[in-house]
């Protein structure tokens, strides 16, 4: 049976935790959220957390520390800097390539405005057509 | 017996490879028997990788330890339900899973449209062949399920086997991966049929239809698996959620993302002739995503607790995976000419163009969670440096894709196809726009104050408004004709078009859900330790620990605690949540919920304290949690609606180019 304790789960504890990775490789979670109280990883995280903040480090200085010995997967989110940036970036570029193809779609498959020169078409032919739109228009739901 | 079950996988492996080659040099040299003993070879397949599945039943319910999977994988104390689930409870037998499913399908499409589709089916026949082949590789030689425990030369038997972990003894887990693997491998189908149809430079009238409606159900596959597992997630794991951005959960996400894409955009191809091109690219992603989910879930390529163990299978799908693209680009690009679209675009403004930023979207989504899933990999792989990417990250990238897309589900319905106009878009939009702005005054009034759950829940207010008046306009038209009441009416509107309004209904379900998802802004908790007769407060809750038991059952060793639940002074439930642990050092939490419509009330026994005296409790109240699986019995009756066969047969005109005005080269449209 596992021993556990709740005195690591405290508003401050989670505060820095929310922005360090739990590396335990069972779980997704930061070790602010990590649900499981014995996890190997998160256990003497939340200890390192609380007694850097009795010896009264501030907030920064204990990630940076956590840094320091894990390097920076020991962060929850991937720094947006150098190489790691494009984590971030590389989303929204797709969005804005997408967005390019769209519009280069949209131009290429666009009706024309059909011009004057229609006019010189048939009278009749041109009402057959127009029948049969309308007739498509109204089937269409 | 492991004799038996061996030499069907080698011998399901001989016939698949004769069924590719026997489709495609028949169809080559014109022999039709060659054509009709490769579509037979398809049943053969079917025929030995049952026996063979049967082998490995059989093995696990008679504790045939002999068997290094069933001493791995099962154990004399097991149940015959999870002795069952323990086919697919290891790497070997859930690939065995895998290719029996992929027989069946392969057999029930073969035997539905070998007439139907007679010019496309060796194609057909051949490409699920191939894909059969590969994982019947994988199971006759790497991964045989039928290897035997040995020393020396001699076969031998372990007294008892390890038996499947314990969290998987669970009646969710007992379906969810055989549900999620009919999704899976049911892909298969419409990559097959794409393929065929870029093979025969085939038009796309009939097949698309068809494929739709596989897509369709294995869509539906693969929504119940992936909520079977959240559903299983939340009630299991002790920490009350249902979804973690894990690899492995990303990778079911994924073609499931690429599917929904798909099932929007073939509409454009049925109705208008366009995006073909675009079509075969999600029908082949959404395959090659598959295939990628699977490789992501055993070869260790990235950290997953929902991993297989390790094995050296990854350079089996990178080759085949390798392969695959790089055959269907080569086609894609070969039959350009083929898919070119039969119509043009009208106006910007038009659902047409809705579709196109719904894909846009649903395509950013999935790039972002694979993009996220591999970054770790990539970043090592490229600076050397190991980067995480967690829930964090998942969360601040896809919560505005995803409440784009909400509001695209509600934008679709009120646009028309070809045109619609500035006037008549404002007109559509003005009430929904009002109800929308409304429900978020109300919950500002009412103290909300998170940005994202204030904009979910009006894009909530604002789709439930366009899909109500969608559903009123037309019942109502139909009541003043016929008479019938509104209820009746609704009923027979859906009718007429299933495929729209069960589309509508599996809206509401996405809205249903997102309920259910919001509702995590407001979740509460906290961690107490507690002895007899202690109290504690969560929300509107107080808890008193009534009691703390332990004992065991010789199966495993149990402590449990009755927690009395109040609220206003009166008791309304007693939870009992229990910690177990079991013989082989494996440890649960069996959690114990109080569902309620508005929030869950969620304890999970943690553990004791050093000194033995009290238990620490886990206690959550996750708000609206239950609309989410609410939703999932929504999208299962929309889904099924959508495949009922529609009353009224609608005919799309598609406008097409007939001719040239002298002189001006300006196309002259005929629909």
């Amino acid at each position: 049976m596992a021993q556990v304790s709740s005195e690591l789960i405290t508003p401050e504890i989670r505060r820095i935790g929310s922005r360090l990775a739990c590396l335990c490789k069972s779980c997704k979670n930061t070790v602010g959220d990590c649900a499981m109280l014995a996890c190997h990883y998160s256990k003497p995280a939340r200890e390192r957390i609380r007694d850097g903040q009795a010896a009264g480090k501030s907030d920064d200085a204990i990630v940076a520390g956590f840094v320091t010995e894990h390097g920076r997967q020991a962060l929850a989110l991937p720094p947006n800097d150098g190489f790691s940036s494009l984590a971030w970036w590389m989303p929204p570029m797709m969005v804005g390539f997408g967005l390019a193809l769209i519009y280069w779609f949209i131009r290429r498959m666009r009706k024309p405005a059909v011009p004057a020169a229609v006019s010189a078409i048939d009278q009749k032919v041109l009402d057959r057509y127009k029948e049969s739109i309308e007739k498509d228009l109204a089937k269409l739901d | 017996m492991e004799n038996v079950g061996a030499l069907s996988l080698i011998l399901a492996l001989c016939f698949s490879v004769y069924s590719v080659l026997a489709s495609l040099i028949g169809q080559w040299k014109k022999r039709p028997f060659l054509v009709v003993s490769g579509e037979r070879s398809v049943y053969a397949v079917w025929g030995l990788v049952t026996l063979a599945s049967g082998m490995l039943v059989y093995a696990l319910q008679t504790d045939d330890f002999r068997l290094s999977y069933v001493a791995g994988h099962s154990s004399s104390t097991m149940s015959p339900l999870y002795k069952f689930t323990a086919w697919w409870g290891g790497q070997e037998g859930s690939l065995l899973l895998w290719a029996w499913i992929l027989s069946c399908y392969a057999a029930v499409a073969v035997y539905l449209h070998r007439h139907k589709f007679c010019h496309m089916m060796p194609y057909v026949t051949a490409t699920l062949m191939v894909v059969q082949a590969f994982f019947l590789l994988l199971i006759a030689f790497p991964l045989s399920p039928f290897e035997v425990l040995a020393v020396g030369k001699e076969v031998t038997a372990v007294p008892d086997g390890r038996g499947l972990n314990p969290l998987l003894q669970y009646w969710t887990m007992a379906i969810h991966p055989p549900t999620l693997y009919l999704g899976y491998v049911g892909f298969v189908v419409p990559f097959a049929f794409a393929m065929a149809s870029l093979i025969t430079r085939t038009p796309g009238d009939a097949w698309i239809h068809t494929t739709r409606r596989w897509t369709l159900v294995t869509w539906l596959f693969q929504s119940t698996g992936i909520l079977l597992g959240a559903g299983w997630a939340y009630a299991v794991l002790g920490w009350g959620g249902y979804w973690g951005w894990d690899p492995v959960e990303n990778a079911s996400l994924l073609p499931w993302i690429t599917a929904t894409a798909f099932l929007h955009s073939v509409m454009m191809q049925e109705k208008k002739g366009m995006m073909k091109v675009w079509n075969m690219v999600l029908v082949s992603s959404t395959f090659f995503l598959c295939i990628l989910g699977t490789a992501l879930t055993r070869s260790g390529i990235v950290q997953s607790v929902h991993a297989f163990a390790q094995s050296p299978i990854s350079r089996y799908f990178t080759i085949f995976l390798a392969l695959g693209i790089g055959l269907v680009v080569y086609l894609i690009l070969d039959r350009l000419d083929y898919l070119k679209s039969e119509s043009q675009l009208e106006s910007v403004l038009s659902r047409e163009s809705s579709f196109l930023f719904n894909n846009l979207i649903l395509l950013a989504s999935c790039f972002s969670i694979l993009w996220g899933t591999l970054f770790p990999v990539i970043s090592e792989a490229v600076t050397g440096e190991k980067i995480s990417v967690d829930a964090p990250y998942f969360n601040r990238v896809n919560i505005p894709i995803g409440l784009f897309l909400l509001f695209l589900t509600g934008v679709g319905p009120l646009i028309a196809w070809r045109r619609s106009s500035f006037e008549s878009l404002k007109k559509a939009f003005l009430m929904p726009a009002i109800g929308a702005v409304l429900t978020m005054l109300v919950l500002a009034a009412f103290g909300v104050r998170h940005p994202y759950a204030m904009i979910s829940f009006g894009l909530c207010a604002f789709v439930t408004w366009t899909i109500t008046s969608e559903f009123l306009k037309g019942a109502s038209a139909i009541a003043a004709k016929s008479g019938q009441n509104l209820i009746a009416a609704m009923v027979e509107l859906t009718h007429r078009n299933t495929r729209r309004y069960g589309g509508y209904i599996v809206h509401v379900a996405i809205v249903i859900m997102f309920i259910g998802f919001t509702g995590a802004a407001f979740n509460l908790d906290t961690t107490k330790e507690v002895g007899i007769n202690d109290t504690f407060k969560l929300g509107r809750y107080e808890l008193k620990i009534k009691d703390l038991k332990s004992g065991n059952n010789g199966h495993y060793k149990w402590w449990h605690a009755p927690v009395e639940v109040y609220q206003d002074g009166r008791q309304i439930h007693t939870l009992t949540p229990e910690q177990r642990l079991y013989a082989t050092g494996d440890s649960s939490s069996v959690v114990d919920i109080r569902r309620r419509l508005h929030e869950d009330l969620y304890l999970n026994f943690a553990g004791m304290t050093a000194d033995g005296q009290k238990a620490v409790i886990q206690a959550y109240v996750f708000p609206l949690v239950t609309w989410i699986w609410v939703g999932y019995w929504a999208l299962l009756f929309g889904t099924i609606v959508c495949l009922i066969p529609s009353k009224v047969k609608l005919q799309f005109p598609k406008t097409k180019v007939v001719g040239v005005v002298s002189g001006k080269e300006t196309p002259v449209a005929q629909s």
